[in-house]
């Protein structure tokens, strides 16, 4: 993805818990007042460091830990931010431990954001479990640009999340569950299968989710000779490019950083066999 | 210690010739190359920045994974991924604002290759001093280290030394029996400062698996599990040479780094706090003036070496 010089430059702030509700299976959504919020670009992601209270970090879990940005709820002063997430080890547990008012470190806008749709062209957004965070900004902009997918994915009906957030966009919302509680009895790929062979050709195709999931999404593009964008996931500790902790390989030998090169690349640029 | 409060200090300090505007730095490894962190605050209000370690030539790093998290810590196995020094020389310096002060850090898998890029790196202006990386615990190349064997760590600050007439801090592994010896082979050679500590060497294990969390299978223990560990070694060596010492090692916040000033360090350098908190070496240097204030010292370097330590 090209660097774009605009990008909101990231700021570290201990915003305040508004909410953090639980959405069903072991997902979360968090609220959070971020003073000075510059809003963040489809994508981009912020470092949360759950427990930070004043100006005292907590040091056991050391790092923070990467998220998508949901959404920006600009009314609101100071600006909101809602992050998605599953309670999968000690740090996400912590984050599920705050209520409203507790403290939250973060640093962000951080990465590069995916590339806009041309105007006029279907996009198709293929989202699993909370991989879904990282398309909703996107799935708000591209609706102003030419018609939307929208294909969610997860285990059962409990763990879907965001299913009213994005219907409330306008855009065409398809939904897979692998227990075929709700929509389509598979998986969300399936439906992206399905959704290229019906179309016209020309669309954008996106992809975030499990690693598993991204790596069909753009097998299932490059057979038909398509690009796909991405966004990876990876283990980092610090989100701007100076641990050097997140690298992944590229297909060309070379190595990527999660961080700053990415989170979001083109498919076909990530060699996916080597991903950790 | 101290007086009352005082209403200025003077926070300026000299590491082994490098003027600092206060005892702060930052780690070598956890700071890029300075740009990374110019969102976030002024980089000529700490005392200085050790850039990344830079070889001869770029290097690409070890595959991933490459960090895992460890109890208040966290384990490193990067590879010396760097640009090399040439790129740092042309296209990294420039980019850093005039007044930050850069310390630059030299690694090399052989003696002779460490002399180069010392001699590179001399004479340019934005240098003001450099930091020899005798410790990194993670390169396979070479097997051990160089800080590890007195007479191998001789042979690599001797070279250095003759390679450059700029001031020469070297950074000392904590992986070794007796740091006095190291400190003291270090000051006989001629080198100006020394840095301690690097990681300790460390290794965890994912029991489904049973691999090691780290592609490299070791990697570099930091953050504050190692505190106590480098407070001890930065204590030692400041009792068996002259020359003035750069405390490392875990420092979260102002309150640690105090610690290392008692303990003997003319300075500090603030490592892994920096990926959680990028502000925290700007943090570290505003706490320990406000602390001084507090406790009536004028002076920060007035700090260094106040260890009391009972009569037993």
């Amino acid at each position: 993805m090209k660097e774009s010089a605009q990008l909101a430059l990231p700021l570290r702030v201990d915003a305040e818990v508004r909410e953090n509700r639980a959405e069903g299976g072991s997902n979360f959504r968090l609220r959070l007042a971020v003073a000075g919020w510059p809003g963040a670009e489809p994508g981009r992601f912020v470092m949360l460091s759950p427990g930070a209270r004043g100006a005292a970090l907590r040091f056991d879990p050391l790092l923070p830990r990467p998220m998508a940005v949901y959404r920006t709820l600009g009314v609101a002063a100071p600006p909101e931010i809602e992050v998605l997430y599953k309670v999968a080890g000690r740090g996400t547990r912590l984050l599920a431990e705050t209520h409203a008012g507790d403290r939250v470190r973060v640093v962000g806008p951080l990465g590069v954001p995916f590339a806009m749709p041309v105007a006029g062209r279907r996009a198709l957004l293929v989202g699993g479990g909370t991989g879904i965070a990282s398309l909703y900004e996107l799935a708000a902009r591209a609706a102003q640009r030419g018609p939307v997918v929208v294909m969610l994915g997860a285990r059962s009906e409990a763990e879907l999340m965001g299913c009213d957030d994005f219907a409330a966009l306008g855009v065409e919302l398809r939904i897979a569950t692998e227990d075929g509680s709700r929509g389509h009895r598979g998986r969300v790929t399936e439906l992206l299968e399905a959704a290229l062979d019906a179309g016209a050709g020309g669309e954008a195709i996106y992809a975030c989710g499990p690693t598993p999931m991204m790596r069909r999404a753009a097998e299932i593009a490059a057979l038909r000779g398509r690009s796909c964008q991405v966004s990876l996931e990876n283990r980092m500790a610090c989100g701007f490019g100076v641990c050097l902790g997140c690298a992944v390989p590229r297909a060309d030998g070379s190595i990527a950083l999660v961080c700053r090169d990415g989170p979001v690349f083109e498919a076909g640029q990530v060699a996916w066999a080597g991903l950790p | 210690m101290g007086g009352p409060a005082v209403s200025t200090v003077d926070t300026r300090v000299k590491l082994g010739g490098i003027a600092l505007r206060n005892p702060v730095l930052t780690a070598s490894g956890t700071f890029g190359y300075g740009a990374e962190f110019a969102p976030f605050f002024d980089l000529a209000r700490i005392g200085g920045i050790v850039a990344k370690s830079i070889t001869l030539e770029p290097r690409q790093g070890n595959r991933p994974p490459r960090i895992a998290e460890t109890p208040a810590g966290m384990l490193n196995a990067i590879g010396l991924e760097n640009v090399g020094v040439d790129a740092f020389i042309t296209e990294k310096l420039p980019a850093l604002a005039a007044g930050v002060v850069v310390v630059a850090s030299v690694f090399e898998t052989e003696i002779d290759r460490y002399a180069e890029v010392c001699k590179r790196l001399s004479g340019v202006p934005r240098v003001a001093g450099l930091e020899i990386n005798a410790s990194c615990p993670h390169v396979k190349s070479g097997g051990i280290e160089f800080g590890q064997r007195a007479e191998v760590l001789a042979q690599l600050v001797r070279a250095t030394r003759r390679a450059t007439s700029a001031p020469l801090l070297v950074k000392l592994s904590p992986n070794v029996t007796d740091i006095r010896e190291m400190a003291r082979v270090c000051e006989g050679e001629g080198a100006d400062g020394l840095s301690l500590v690097n990681t300790l060497q460390a290794l965890d294990i994912d029991i489904e698996t049973r691999r090691p969390v780290l592609s490299n299978v070791l990697g570099g223990l930091s953050g504050p599990a190692i505190r106590p560990v480098a407070l001890r070694m930065v204590w030692q060596a400041s009792q068996a040479v002259r020359i003035p010492i750069c405390g490392i090692g875990g420092i979260m916040n102002a309150e640690d780094a105090i610690k290392f000033l008692i303990c003997g360090a003319t300075a500090v350098q603030v490592g892994t706090a920096n990926y959680l908190n990028p502000l925290a070496a700007l943090e570290v240097a505003e706490g320990i003036e406000a602390h001084a204030r507090r406790h009536g010292v004028a002076r920060v370097a007035d700090l260094v070496g106040t260890i009391e330590v009972p009569a037993r």
